[in-house]
């Protein structure tokens, strides 16, 4: 899955460099939340790394761990050090297309919708995904909006026994980046 | 007669100090449950603003140690000095940016997002002069090493 993974990676950085029509953010927002009865789970990164070659349909997303902030400290505490090992898996991405790239016509302005696909690795497990998004193609830029659900154990998340209870196995992820043509 | 009210004396007496030992413990108990909730579970976030820094050094070796891998400051205080290239903002936050190469997707360097207190200062920044910010590390994403919470020292 490794391989796959950076032979994925190489095809996005050949396909980007080929056809050059890219749009970017490095303030792109990813946040998550979970709710039991008994714990509501929320975190904001708003520093997450996003490219998409619009010709293509390739895209690429980069999360840093550390980046999410809650709203409680000991919760990002827990967070970082027991679930997702921030400093052995510092970063989460996303390397995938969009499945029906021809039906978006980047170059004017509208709201499609997208089928996406691609490999998301998270706590060093990659995954193959497909899931819905939104593109918002505007004067300003495009952007691109997506909510989908995860489940911990799928990426060897382990939550202690103890607090099984308090925190959901399944997150809802929620995407919205503004990506902006990048000019050299 | 005598023994009898003897007894009832001593049961009294029982009673008093169970009730005075139930009571400490009770008072024990909310005093343990109030500190872990307010100090365990709902401590606050540190205070980077006024944390001291783990580690000081210029923007431009912080970000030559982290992109060559030779060091890392994962989760600690880092202090950083250098000149600016720009500053990013919109709704929610503003970003100084250090720059320090050029990769695939454009500027690389160090990116730091400022606290909300800090916002108006970052963006009347002056972009020919030196700035010394100070903020926690989150690591290196493959093109920027990035600071949260971060703070303007002078």
């Amino acid at each position: 899955m490794k391989r796959l993974s950076v032979l994925m990676s190489l095809i996005i950085l050949l396909a980007f460099n080929a056809f050059g029509q890219r749009y970017l953010t490095k303030t792109g927002h990813i946040y998550f939340y979970s709710k039991t009865p008994f714990e509501t789970i929320e975190a904001h990164n708003r520093q997450v790394n996003c490219a998409l070659d619009v010709k293509s349909g390739m895209f690429v997303f980069k999360v840093l761990m550390r980046s999410f902030i809650f709203e409680k400290a000991l919760m990002q505490e827990h967070f970082n050090e027991d679930y997702v090992e921030s400093d052995k898996f510092p970063n989460a991405t996303f390397i995938g297309k969009i499945d029906n790239v021809k039906e978006i016509a980047f170059n004017k302005a509208g709201t499609y919708n997208a089928k996406v696909s691609g490999t998301l690795t998270i706590h060093g497990v990659s995954r193959t995904v497909h899931e819905n998004g939104t593109f918002i193609v505007s004067d300003k830029g495009i952007a691109a909006q997506s909510k989908f659900l995860i489940k911990l154990s799928e990426y060897n998340i382990d939550i202690p026994e103890i607090v099984a209870r308090e925190i959901a196995n399944e997150f809802n992820i929620f995407v919205d980046v503004d990506l902006k043509s990048l000019k050299k | 007669m005598g023994s009898f009210g003897n007894a009832q004396q001593l049961k009294k007496t029982m009673m008093k100090i169970l009730k005075k030992i139930l009571g400490i413990f009770m008072i024990i108990s909310v005093l343990g449950i109030a500190y872990v909730w307010f100090f365990v579970y709902n401590k606050p976030h540190r205070n980077f603003d006024k944390a001291k820094p783990d580690v000081i050094l210029s923007a431009q070796s912080f970000y030559n140690n982290y992109a060559k891998k030779i060091k890392s400051c994962n989760g600690k205080v880092v202090q950083i000095n250098g000149i600016p290239k720009k500053i990013e903002t919109n709704d929610s936050l503003a970003v100084v940016v250090f720059v320090f190469d050029q990769g695939m997707f454009g500027d690389e360097g160090v990116r730091c997002t400022m606290l909300p207190k800090y916002r108006n200062s970052a963006e009347n920044l002056d972009l020919s002069k030196t700035v010394t910010i100070k903020g926690f590390c989150a690591g290196y994403n493959g093109t920027d090493v990035i600071l949260e919470q971060c703070s303007i020292i002078k």
